[in-house]
């Protein structure tokens, strides 16, 4: 594994889905989602929504972004949650750990109040698993690489690419 | 910064598409997007001013499919080239697995790339990145115009870690899939 690169496993992937399933339905979200701060989805659950998530993940990393130098700018080290709120959908975005957004999407079925209070219980949850997490992965990265991506990996990445991209 | 889920089993890489303004960044990824099976592709988001120029940044998922029962995905990133606009390049260098470095081939240009590729490196450096650390691979692009700086020449001044090259003319696709094509396998060989 390349240092620096983060892998998500089993038992924490799961630990996530349990808090996220939690927030969503203390708070009556729509759906929540997590997200790397570099724009890569993590994990969504609730109502599929009805637009592309991969993008919705890079801009949202990318809104969180901006408004991070907008916040350095006016004197703050960071802006840790950002709310956008529109006539029937709103978005609640929250940085945890420094290196992943808690992005909650709401209707008016529930209020701002509300779904600031469950994230930021959610918030600590999930600061617990992803501490762990990154632990752990300090201590894999001294390792070589996982046994499932090998060499056979690389070869059939490969020829996968030479098949679809191409003129 | 590659992300692999073993749970979900699904890999993602980010590779940035960096260069001075109007090198053809914007060009490799829509005639990626043009070229590739629909069910490859997701869809491609271009933050741009009112004159098509790139404000934020383009992006474009791509999806390799199930290597070895992980589903792979590439999500292709362009800076904006003008200058003043580093604040947003350096936000999106953020977590890159792979750089393609796309030059301006023109003599008037020659400049400018060198100032993109200066640019880069301390926008790197910032992250505590470095390019020998991120696989990275040139392209030399527009060379279907009159007034061009020879390869050897590029080869010299923007390249002497001899990172692999192509020669390109973007807009007809030419090195295009090439450029790409390395770059994705770079990215994943440092993972396997």
């Amino acid at each position: 594994m390349v240092k620096g690169n983060w892998a998500l496993f089993e038992e924490d992937f799961w630990a996530i889905n349990q808090i996220l399933q939690s927030l969503m339905r203390s708070a009556s979200a729509r759906s929540v989602m997590l997200i790397d701060k570099t724009g890569q989805l993590i994990n969504s659950i609730g109502e599929p929504p009805g637009f592309d998530v991969t993008s919705f993940s890079s801009l949202a990393a990318a809104d969180f972004a901006a408004n991070a130098q907008l916040a350095e700018m006016v004197g703050e080290s960071d802006f840790s949650t950002l709310v956008h709120q529109g006539t029937k959908e709103s978005l609640f975005l929250q940085v945890i750990a420094g290196r992943v957004i808690l992005v909650v999407l709401f209707d008016r079925k529930t209020s701002l109040g509300l779904v600031r209070l469950k994230a930021r219980r959610a918030s600590d949850d999930l600061m617990n698993v992803l501490e762990r997490l990154f632990e752990k992965l300090q201590y894999r990265n001294e390792e070589v690489a996982p046994p499932s991506l090998g060499a056979d990996f690389a070869a059939e990445a490969e020829s996968e690419i030479d098949s679809l991209f191409r003129d | 910064m590659s992300l692999i889920n073993y749970s979900s089993r699904e890999i993602n890489c980010k590779i940035v598409y960096y260069g001075p303004g109007l090198c053809g960044k914007t060009t490799n990824l829509q005639h990626i997007y043009s070229r590739v099976p629909q069910e490859t592709r997701g869809k491609m988001i271009s933050l741009a001013t009112e004159m098509d120029r790139t404000l934020f940044f383009d992006f474009l998922p791509l999806e390799l499919g199930q290597i070895r029962g992980f589903r792979t995905r590439f999500h292709l990133y362009t800076v904006p080239g003008q200058v003043y606009y580093n604040a947003s390049r350096k936000l999106i260098l953020k977590g890159v697995d792979g750089i393609v470095f796309v030059a301006d081939s023109q003599i008037d240009r020659f400049e400018a790339n060198i100032e993109s590729l200066m640019n880069m490196h301390d926008n790197l450096a910032e992250h505590g990145l470095s390019e020998e650390k991120i696989p990275l691979v040139m392209q030399y692009n527009k060379r279907d115009l009159p007034r061009i700086v020879s390869v050897t020449d590029l080869e010299k001044e923007l390249n002497p870690q001899n990172h692999p090259y192509f020669e390109a003319v973007a807009f007809r696709g030419n090195g295009v899939f090439d450029t790409l094509k390395l770059s994705c396998k770079l990215v994943l060989k440092q993972l396997g």
